[in-house]
């Protein structure tokens, strides 16, 4: 079945703890843990891309065993309720008054994204030999202001359902929630173990590749070896032989290019090829706009521009977001902030 | 008045609505089959109504004396003046004269009119605040100074809230029967659960104006704007297409006047037919080609009847194509941003009451930050708004089912498919259509997820 599997990064990916690679200290942890048969509540932190949700997944499995399937879940903090989601929490949370108690007729307002994915999960208890169930959360920032909900939750279910709480970054969690866990820093595997993983995988699917190339890949992934994958099978491709040029050639145009594109048209003062551009990445990466907003400041700091200018755009940045919380229609607000950047870059 | 005449740009609808009614073609009215004298009857309906008014005030003031020294049990009603002569109701097509009657008999009996337009206020509440002050209450400067007396307009009562539902009659009603001001209101068409409120009250179904009569109105126009250039056939061809609205035959002339007639007047006219399709390209070009001042932009917005969400992302789509120079554009967008802001509070807030700002900045605060205007800029393209930004992750039906696909394989949330994977996963398709084929076989993709790849 494994070798059928077209996509690399798939077809690669590890399915027990043994197999992660590197990191071997965090992984002798997690597996001490396992044979202790208990842990708290866990908070995973560390860059995105290097396998901090995969290292998690395998850690239940081998902790829940054959009883994985009932007792583990995994949600994401980061992705919007559907319509209908929303309406039934929307009718769950109304108390009706034909109710006894203080509740009746009143509506409870638990967040919608606890009140629809995690309580129906954390309320019920662990079937089978198991001590507890696991709850993974990925993208916990993405939260906000709602993590105030979740200190209860691991307060109240703690001893039912313990959980796995994975972030990116550390600063947008909130204290309460982090003197709840045990912090783990997750660090991308070190160069030995990733350059043995890619000796394997270039015996396997037959290619050649130097020392050297191997090491470039490196760097440029940061270690992380899904995207590393990616750029391997790109470049195997056009033949066997892989060599730094050729990682060069398939070096994807990822989002951040289109974003740096974007703001390089902009200071040339080309409005509507901006609008087009920034339309076409809104399409293509279906991007909210607390996000859009979030790239084009972080691709503003890699521009070569004099500290006066950079100060200004990041204003302009700011009042656009600011507009776009309760505006309707985002391609407006940044529609507006390209044309005050366009307006802006003639002076300069 | 004379302000405004001195404005060489004021639309012409406003230019030449009539003053009095001596100026004005009374169109024909009907009431229950029966052919009135319209301004007849609406001079008696006014009348009577303050002499109702008055009598009713008097006996009123008694019994509220009487009441305050009996008990609760033989206290009497306050009387209340009978709807039917409180409210009249005139019932025609658009831009026959309805509003201008109003506006030229209240100038005539020197009174002030109130004009409400019911069909933006979305609450019941909202309505009653609106009229309710207006209907009972006598201004301060009543009391200093003889003002005039009020004629109440309560204009689109065809468009109000409630009207699909049983809510409009009863809250009409009761506005009708605590006013202390003669209510005339307007309609533009028969509307079923509006019966029984045309049961309490007189309605006046008013006909559109013949075409002599029309034109004897346009022949005046003609001669005062100077117009020399219009053959008698375009002119027929503008009033037939207008089927009787005096205001939409008065808006095209003056857009084919001021828009040069050198050009084929035929198909300028057939460009200006009130077709509602055609109607928002016309609104889109009037805006940015004819407004210069605010006032303009804002009639050019209003008497269209184009949905203002929709109208606002017109703008936008099409400012580009008129507005080339960044220094403006950055003006214009402004504008348009603040707008967006505000109508996004407006929605989200039911603050309706900043529609006005909403409209103004969308519309005049736009068009205003042109400030150079090429004399004679042809024909622009006016373009559909057809990028609709999503302001949350939402998938095509095609995505939504390669997701799951996708998710059976290989478990990730969807934001990473989209935003991850297939940005990936395309690449390596289009670079080697054998990955193309391995890739679709092993996710079971059909023809249509299949395109995503590309």
């Amino acid at each position: 079945m494994s070798d059928t599997i077209p996509i690399w990064r798939i077809k690669y990916l590890p399915h027990s703890l043994k197999e992660i690679c590197g990191r071997k200290d965090l992984i002798e942890r997690l597996s001490d843990i396992i044979k202790e048969r208990n842990f708290p509540h866990l908070l995973f932190v560390g860059q995105e891309g290097i396998g901090k949700t995969t290292i998690a997944t395998l850690f239940s499995e081998a902790f829940l065993g054959k009883y994985f399937k009932s007792n583990f879940q995994k949600v994401y903090a980061n992705v919007p309720l559907t319509s209908e989601e929303l309406k039934q929490a929307r009718s769950e949370a109304y108390v009706s008054t034909s109710k006894l108690g203080s509740l009746a007729g009143k509506t409870i307002t638990t967040p919608a994204f606890i009140q629809i994915k995690v309580k129906p999960f954390i309320e019920l208890k662990a079937l089978g030999d198991v001590p507890f169930k696991i709850l993974i959360v990925k993208n916990f920032e993405a939260l906000g202001s709602n993590q105030q909900a979740f200190r209860r939750l691991m307060e109240i279910y703690g001893t039912n359902c313990r959980m796995m709480l994975i972030t990116t970054k550390i600063s947008a969690i909130i204290d309460p929630i982090i003197s709840r866990c045990q912090i783990f820093l997750i660090s991308p595997p070190k160069f030995e173990a990733f350059d043995g993983l890619i000796r394997y995988i270039v015996d396997k699917e037959d290619l050649d590749i130097e020392e050297n190339t191997i090491k470039l890949l490196y760097n440029i992934t940061g270690g992380r070896i899904s995207n590393a994958l990616d750029l391997l099978q790109l470049a195997s491709i056009s033949g066997k032989k892989i060599d730094s040029d050729k990682l060069y050639e398939n070096l994807m145009t990822s989002q951040s290019d289109l974003i740096r594109n974007l703001l390089l048209i902009c200071l040339k003062g080309d409005f509507p090829k901006a609008r087009e551009l920034s339309r076409k990445i809104q399409t293509s990466y279906k991007y909210n706009s607390k996000e859009v907003f979030n790239f084009l400041l972080k691709e503003l700091f890699k521009l070569p521009i004099s500290r006066y200018a950079r100060n200004h755009i990041i204003n302009l940045i700011a009042e656009a977001d600011y507009r776009a919380i309760d505006g309707m229609d985002i391609d407006i607000q940044i529609s507006n902030l390209m044309a005050k950047i366009c307006n802006f870059a003639e002076l300069l | 008045m004379k302000r405004l005449e001195a404005n060489q740009n004021i639309p012409w609808v406003e230019k030449y609505r009539p003053k009095s009614i001596r100026e004005m073609a009374i169109p024909q009215a009907k009431v229950n089959g029966h052919r009135v004298a319209l301004d007849d009857e609406l001079r008696t309906f006014i009348k009577n109504f303050f002499n109702d008014i008055h009598k009713i005030n008097e006996e009123n003031k008694k019994i509220r004396t009487f009441n305050r020294n009996t008990d609760d049990k033989h206290q009497k009603e306050e009387l209340k003046i009978p709807p039917e002569k409180a409210a009249v109701l005139l019932e025609g097509p658009p831009g026959i004269g309805k509003t201008s009657i109003v506006y030229a008999l209240a100038n005539d009996l020197n009174m002030e009119v109130v004009e409400t337009n019911a069909s933006d206020t979305r609450t019941r509440d909202a309505l009653e605040s609106k009229l309710k002050e207006t209907t009972k209450s006598r201004g301060i400067m009543d009391f200093i100074v003889i003002s005039k007396d009020k004629l109440i307009l309560i204009d689109e009562i065809d468009g109000i809230y409630g009207v699909t539902d049983r809510g409009a009659v009863p809250t009409i009603l009761e506005l009708v029967e605590n006013t202390q001001f003669p209510i005339i209101m307007c309609s533009n068409e028969y509307k079923k659960n509006l019966q029984p409120l045309y049961n309490k009250i007189r309605k006046f179904e008013i006909n559109p104006l013949s075409k002599d009569e029309i034109l004897k109105i346009i022949k005046i126009i003609i001669k005062k704007e100077k117009i020399t250039e219009l053959k008698l056939e375009d002119l027929d061809l503008i009033i037939e297409k207008n089927n009787g609205d005096l205001r939409g035959i008065i808006n095209d002339l003056q857009g084919i006047t001021q828009g040069g007639i050198d050009k084929d007047n035929k198909d300028l006219i057939s460009h200006l037919h009130r077709d509602s399709n055609e109607e928002i390209f016309s609104v889109i070009r009037d805006l940015f080609q004819k407004a210069s001042t605010l006032q303009e932009a804002r009639r050019i917005t209003d008497k269209s009847d184009v949905d203002y969400n929709f109208l606002y992302k017109w703008v936008n789509e099409n400012l580009p194509t008129f507005i080339r120079k960044n220094k403006e554009l950055e003006n214009a967008y402004e504008n348009l941003s603040l707008a967006d802001e505000i109508f996004g509070r407006i929605r989200k807030n039911q603050y309706w009451s900043l529609l006005p700002y909403f409209y103004d900045l969308f519309s005049g605060g736009v068009i205003l930050s042109r400030k150079y205007h090429p004399k004679n800029e042809g024909f622009r393209r006016i373009v559909f708004p057809r990028f609709t930004s999503t302001g949350f992750f939402s998938l095509s039906t095609a995505e939504q089912s390669f997701v799951d696909k996708v998710k059976e394989k290989y478990n990730i949330s969807e934001i990473e498919v989209i935003q991850n994977l297939l940005p990936f996963l395309k690449k390596l398709s289009s670079n080697s259509r054998k990955h193309l084929k391995l890739i679709s076989d092993w996710l079971e993709l059909d023809a249509k997820e299949k395109k995503l790849l590309k």
